[in-house]
């Protein structure tokens, strides 16, 4: 579904993702795990267009998308959550969950006040994560837990169908994350594919099918859960990081 | 469009060198503050004028020498540029958005009030030297200008000097290349940049006191002037000082060229359309850092 | 966002009723004058704010479009005799075109750089005008004839009065589509670039569309108001028109009112226009006027940056949760 081909983006002299390939199978739950700095939020940002790769190419859906603003991957199909979590703060949760662009429509665009179906959308949404009747609080008068569910709720009204989440447990209390677990597992019978950066190893060997290990901006390792357990490269990755001082990104 | 003649080409462009030398030194202390506190000083072009009347007024009721009297014009503009970064600049919440307004808000202030309290006649500083020209090599060098270039060369050493070779200057430079490392090291931020303001209005009244005898001028000539030093330092790159210096050159014998070649009055679009340029195709400019992709 | 209130619909047809009649309860020609000046202000400033305001990029070049509306409309005159009432309006939409390529290429740049770019476009409009003086007269400027209609000029007493209803007009529409872009999803991407641009393209919004269009919007009804702006006067000329002072005059007032929001401008003007009246009639020449007006920019920007409207909703609404029974439960 998604094809991260040979890319290298350098920042300065530094490489934050060095010749780096890997795959996102469709209907998957794919883990994108490794040391602070190793350039996972930095390939995060390539495949969504915050970042354009100097060398190499990314295809989504057989379609390039490397080179394409934000926007237009979000309209492709693939939606993702920021690792501190960016919302509309002054705006109320409903407002949140309606900025989302799904197509580019001009009807849609001109038309008065929030139209019926999204506004239902919306709701049915916030039901979801749990966050009724909160539609219209102030976001930032919120939880730090409800707003990462917000967040999470908001991409999902674009109707992705590749989801980015870029550490969906940080930060939060172990009954959010058995929730977020529950919530990823359930749309991902629904259909939706994950690709999940995370740093709790629990939560990236219970959930995700497939890992894919990165370290200072290269793939070290790939496979099941039980094989990285075990990968030498991946243990020397994560211990060595804690030997030196941490260079985090 | 009339092709000069080789030697009017060559003249042309000693003519746009020297008066280069003078715009770097006013652009100098704009692209200082940029690099330092990333405000974008609107203001400057009017702390330019402020120093302009400063020697103006030095002369015609001391008759102080232009040059001579960045010796006064410097400190004291120093010193009110170190008071409106305490008790204005610094209560800017959100800096690099809102600075702009503030400063340009700042400088229309000082147009009025300049213009009410000098009026609005054109004034300019003529010493005695003021039609002298040397000749060299069958070239004319305007004395006001060679002496402008000169003062201009010698306060950027002075201020070379202090960046390179004092604790402060050092501080600076460290601010410049990363403002939290320089906290994390013990740098006081909010000293460093009073400071800095305050030098960077420094080099514009001794660029404003150079203007004076170069040009003429009154409370409105502000604004031409702010955007002939944006468009140097935005070209330069900003916050880079060679980058300013480099750009002051260029545009200044570009600006030079232009007023022979086409018109004159012409010739004070060359700033507007190279900044224009030069934030959409290359907004780093020459010498600066590359602008961060939006994340 | 709120559901029709029956108060804003009172006082908005008072505010409508009451300029309705002002020009024919009002006979002084100078306050007639001051009352066009001043809905006028409220049109640029309102105008402003769909770009400055909604989409938080503040634009100081406004006062281009405003200079292009007066000539293309004066040159219209002068040429083909089109009649500024309404050739304003057609050529408001050339204008827009203009700005629809000019935003194009400078909302490329973000923040301070944006603000600087807007600067150097109005000199360069200036320049231009200027220059190019086989069709815009350079320095001399262009003349119009007296305000009339059909080749017959209006009368002294009453000139003012059809730039009134004009200006009304102008203003209305201005209000009107300042009020649909706001309830738009539309507008909620533009308040959402303003928020977090990059979120907001993480999200699905073409934040270049988006921009471009809200900038060239906001350029047309500037351009209109430009053209009556040419006739008002029946003369313009480069310094005149392309002028600096326009576009921050503009910016105060929207940011004194309250920027963003929908009526916030339209108070600014109401207050500015009249105020800086006020203080030429008192101290006379324009020096004194810049001074007055960048302070008031300046304490504005660094003591109510949210503007009045804002900070006013705020004190009612805190008001409003204290109980009527007791100061002390009034939060700070």
């Amino acid at each position: 579904m998604l094809l991260v081909e040979n890319i290298t983006k350098a920042f300065g002299g530094i490489r934050a993702v060095d010749s780096c390939s890997m795959g996102v199978e469709r209907g998957s739950i794919t883990g994108l795990i490794g040391p602070n700095g190793s350039g996972k939020t930095t390939l995060f940002n390539l495949i969504t267009g915050f970042y354009q790769p100097d060398v190499g190419r990314i295809h989504f859906n057989d379609k390039p998308i490397h080179g394409l603003p934000p926007s237009r991957i979000c309209h492709q199909g693939i939606g993702r959550t920021f690792q501190i979590t960016r919302l509309f703060w002054k705006m109320t949760v409903l407002e949140n969950m309606i900025v989302p662009v799904r197509q580019v429509g001009w009807r849609t665009l001109f038309s008065r006040g929030v139209k019926k179906h999204e506004e239902a959308r919306a709701l049915e949404l916030l039901n979801l994560v749990g966050l009724t009747g909160y539609q219209d609080e102030e976001a930032r008068k919120l939880s730090f837990g409800q707003q990462k569910l917000l967040e999470f709720a908001a991409v999902l009204m674009a109707d992705p169908d590749l989801i980015l989440l870029d550490e969906p447990a940080g930060g939060v209390n172990p009954v959010m994350i058995e929730k977020i677990i529950g919530l990823v597992e359930d749309l991902n019978r629904q259909g939706k594919t994950f690709l999940v950066v995370e740093h709790n190893m629990r939560l990236v060997m219970e959930l995700c099918q497939h890992i894919v290990v990165l370290d200072h901006g290269q793939k070290i390792a790939e496979g099941k859960p039980a094989t990285i357990q075990n990968d030498l490269l991946v243990l020397e990755a994560y211990l060595g990081s804690t030997n030196h001082a941490d260079a985090s990104a | 469009m009339t092709i000069p003649s080789t030697h009017l080409l060559i003249q042309t462009i000693i003519l746009g060198v020297l008066v280069g030398g003078v715009y770097a030194l006013m652009s100098s202390g704009l692209t200082l503050i940029f690099g330092v506190m990333r405000v974008i000083n609107v203001a400057h072009g009017a702390f330019l004028i402020l120093g302009a009347y400063c020697t103006y007024w030095l002369f015609q009721l001391a008759g102080v020498d232009p040059i001579l009297s960045i010796a006064l014009t410097a400190p004291l503009l120093f010193l009110i540029g170190w008071v409106v970064q305490r008790y204005i600049l610094s209560r800017i919440e959100n800096p690099e958005q809102a600075s702009v307004l503030v400063t340009f808000a700042l400088a229309v202030t000082m147009e009025g009030l300049m213009g009410t309290f000098w009026k609005t006649t054109l004034r300019s500083v003529k010493p005695d030297y003021a039609t002298e020209v040397i000749k060299f090599a069958t070239y004319r060098f305007p004395v006001t200008r060679l002496a402008g270039f000169g003062a201009a060369l010698l306060v950027l050493l002075l201020l070379y000097l202090v960046l390179q070779r004092t604790n402060l200057g050092r501080a600076i430079r460290a601010t410049i290349q990363d403002r939290n490392a320089a906290q994390l090291v013990g740098v006081n931020i909010q000293m460093v940049a009073a400071l800095t303001f305050g030098i960077g209005i420094a080099t514009a009244a001794a660029g404003g006191s150079l203007l004076s005898m170069i040009y003429s001028f009154n409370s409105s000539s502000q604004t031409d002037w702010i955007t002939r030093v944006l468009s140097i330092i935005v070209l330069g790159g900003m916050g880079s000082l060679p980058g300013a210096l480099v750009a002051a050159l260029i545009l200044g014998v570009m600006e030079q060229l232009t007023a022979v070649m086409i018109t004159l009055y012409w010739s004070p679009i060359v700033f507007y359309i190279f900044l224009f340029l030069t934030l959409i195709v290359r907004p780093q400019g020459l010498m600066g850092e590359k602008v961060r992709e939006k994340a | 966002m709120k559901p029709s209130r029956v108060p804003a619909v009172i006082w908005m047809s008072g505010l409508l009723a009451a300029l309705l009649v002002f020009p024919l309860v009002q006979r002084s020609q100078y306050y007639q004058h001051v009352m066009v000046m001043t809905m006028m202000a409220a049109v640029l400033a309102s105008s402003w704010n769909i770009i400055g305001g909604y989409a938080g990029y503040t634009s100081l070049g406004h006062a281009a479009f405003f200079g292009l509306g007066g000539y293309l409309v004066a040159l219209a005159h002068n040429h083909f005799g089109w009649h500024p009432f309404i050739s304003t309006w057609f050529l408001g939409i050339v204008v827009m075109g203009v700005a629809l390529i000019l935003g194009w290429i400078s909302l490329r740049t973000h923040g301070s750089a944006f603000v600087v770019v807007t600067i150097a476009m109005v000199f360069i409009f200036r320049i231009v005008a200027l220059n190019l003086a086989s069709i815009t007269n350079g320095a001399r400027g262009l003349t119009q004839p007296r305000p009339g209609w059909g080749g017959v000029p209006w009368s002294p007493e009453l000139i003012k009065i059809p730039f009134h209803y004009i200006m009304l007009a102008l203003l209305c529409l201005t209000v009107f589509a300042s009020w649909r872009v706001r309830q738009s999803k539309f507008g909620l991407g533009l308040i959402a670039i303003r928020e977090d641009e990059g979120k907001a393209e993480a999200v699905g919004i073409d934040t270049m569309l988006y921009k471009v269009l809200a900038f060239g919007l906001s350029a047309y009804f500037v351009g209109v108001a430009g053209g009556i702006y040419s006739y008002f006067f029946t003369y313009i000329d480069p310094q005149f028109i392309f002028d600096i002072f326009t576009g921050v005059t503009m910016v105060l007032i929207a940011i004194l009112g309250g920027r963003g929001t929908l009526w916030g401008p339209v108070l600014g003007a109401f207050i500015m226009e009249p105020l800086g009246n006020w203080v030429i009639g008192v101290f006379g020449g324009t020096q004194i006027h810049l001074a007055v007006f960048g302070g008031i920019l300046l304490a504005v920007m660094l003591f109510m940056p949210q503007g009045i409207l804002p900070a006013l909703t705020e004190f009612v609404k805190r008001r409003a949760k204290a109980p009527a029974a007791g100061r002390r439960s009034q939060s700070a």
